[in-house]
């Protein structure tokens, strides 16, 4: 058990919603989600991407289509479809519910640690 | 210079170093394997190869015009090498694997041709002990300075090259995986091939690229080997019409033993009156035991003798140690029994006399 390994299951866990969420918000390719990816530090190597855009893709959570390039051969552009919004939605609640046990815990931690600081 | 190849990747053309095609090449096969078992592995894949060529493209808009090692190597890292990109569940699955008594992995004896000094005997056999081979060398070395004293250095000699001889070397890289007793997979295939391209690169660059003493020795072989199959190749040809000759007299032989051995009995009885053929029946065991060590004491000379023939013609392929060894404990075997037989034949020994 060591930090990293937690961390790295902890954005993992994550990669999938922040896809969705990132399609939800405009069709694009799978170098854009890198590039998107990459600032936010989910993702390390890019190669862990394309297995999880076609199993998204294969779970008819995504569809593509191809779209010409102005440089380079043509792109496949990702777009969520219906399921993929419907299950979006279902990931929003759980990620709610997640967000506030965990901010509720810290804050509960947080306030204990003041009283014992104001104790001191 | 360098050879250079054309590669359509992703719909666009490139031109890229030989080295760095078969380490992409390679990386591609890997990334093949390691999602063989995803459903749409082919889609992962070509997905992947779009992104590759589109991380070339930017290459090629700096302004480079081939695709060498070093961009093959930073488009990887960037990508990420297969046991990187182990997605949900996947681990478990991957540590699974590796626990599992992998399949083929049986260590094998081989000379190492990666790290040789005379054969890459000394080398193969630290490969095989799983350990290093400078202490082993040194050893032998120290061995050989003390059994030279003790007038013992021609058996080790003897040994060192019987074992060049007989112990294959290691080709492949799945011969090289053998050596090393490592599991037979595509990955570790993989790898020991971009290892050997790192060598490659780190000899490249060394200013000297093997000890003097190394090439020496490497000179010396060769020559020696071209000798050896010079003289080889010219024994077989004096030997080709004899062998015809040979062949056709055995098959005349075979034909006429096996009337002999029909009516043995009878021949022998008449030809050989003064033998007490009453013998024969007291001790069959000798008789028969006899005549199946004779076979084998004849026949595996000539065996080898025509695998060394043929193999150096590379008709047949070359025989493996363990035949090897186990012919020639077979050969001292029949000798030591069927000398024990001969002198438990009494008939035979009277007739010696008789005569």
């Amino acid at each position: 058990m060591n930090v990293d390994n937690v961390k790295s299951q902890m954005r993992k866990g994550m990669l999938e919603y922040c896809i969705l969420l990132l399609l939800h918000r405009e069709p694009s390719y799978a170098s854009d989600i890198i590039q998107n990816l990459k600032e936010a530090k989910l993702i390390v190597v890019e190669g862990t991407l394309y297995p999880l855009l076609t199993r998204l893709k294969n779970d008819d959570l995504l569809s593509y289509e191809w779209v010409e390039s102005t440089q380079g051969p043509p792109r496949k552009y990702y777009t969520l479809t219906q399921k993929g919004e419907e299950f979006l939605t279902g990931l929003e609640t759980a990620w709610d519910e997640l967000s506030a046990t965990v901010n509720h815990l810290r804050t509960k931690l947080i306030s204990n640690k003041n009283e014992k600081d104001t104790d001191c | 210079m360098k050879k250079t190849l054309t590669v359509n990747l992703g719909g666009t053309v490139y031109h890229i170093d030989e080295d760095a095609y078969v380490l992409l090449d390679n990386y591609l096969n890997n990334l093949r394997y390691h999602f063989r078992k995803e459903a749409g592995a082919d889609e992962i894949v070509r997905d992947m190869e779009n992104r590759i060529s589109e991380l070339f493209n930017e290459y090629i808009r700096e302004g480079i015009q081939v695709i060498t090692i070093e961009q093959v190597e930073a488009v990887i890292a960037r990508m990420g090498k297969p046991e990187e990109l182990n997605t949900e569940g996947e681990e478990e699955r991957t540590e699974k694997e590796t626990e599992e008594p992998a399949y083929g992995s049986v260590k094998r004896l081989f000379r190492n041709p990666d790290d040789r000094i005379l054969g890459g005997v000394v080398s193969g056999l630290a490969a095989y002990f799983g350990c290093d081979p400078t202490p082993l060398r040194i050893l032998l070395l120290v061995a050989g300075f003390i059994l030279l004293s003790f007038g013992g250095f021609f058996p080790l000699m003897l040994a060192y090259i019987i074992l060049w001889i007989i112990v294959p070397l290691a080709r492949t890289a799945t011969e090289k995986l053998q050596m090393q007793g490592k599991p037979i997979n595509m990955e570790n295939i993989g790898k020991t091939v971009t290892d050997g391209f790192e060598r490659e690169g780190e000899k490249e660059r060394s200013a000297e690229p093997r000890s003097l003493l190394a090439r020496f020795f490497d000179g010396l072989v060769q020559v020696a080997g071209f000798i050896i199959k010079f003289v080889l190749v010219l024994l077989a040809i004096c030997c080709i019409p004899a062998l015809m000759l040979g062949l056709i007299i055995a098959f005349a032989l075979f034909m006429a033993a096996t009337g002999i051995l029909a009516s043995t009995p009878a021949i022998l009885y008449y030809a050989l009156p003064e033998i007490d053929w009453n013998l024969l029946g007291t001790a069959p065991v000798s008789v028969i035991g006899l005549s199946i060590c004779a076979l084998l004491v004849v026949g595996i000379p000539i065996w080898g003798f025509l695998q060394l023939l043929l193999q150096s013609f590379k008709v047949w392929r070359p025989m493996s140690t363990g035949v090897k060894i186990t012919l020639i404990l077979l050969w001292l075997f029949a000798v030591a029994i069927g000398t024990f037989f001969l002198f438990q034949l009494p008939f035979l020994i009277d007739s010696m006399y008789w005569a």
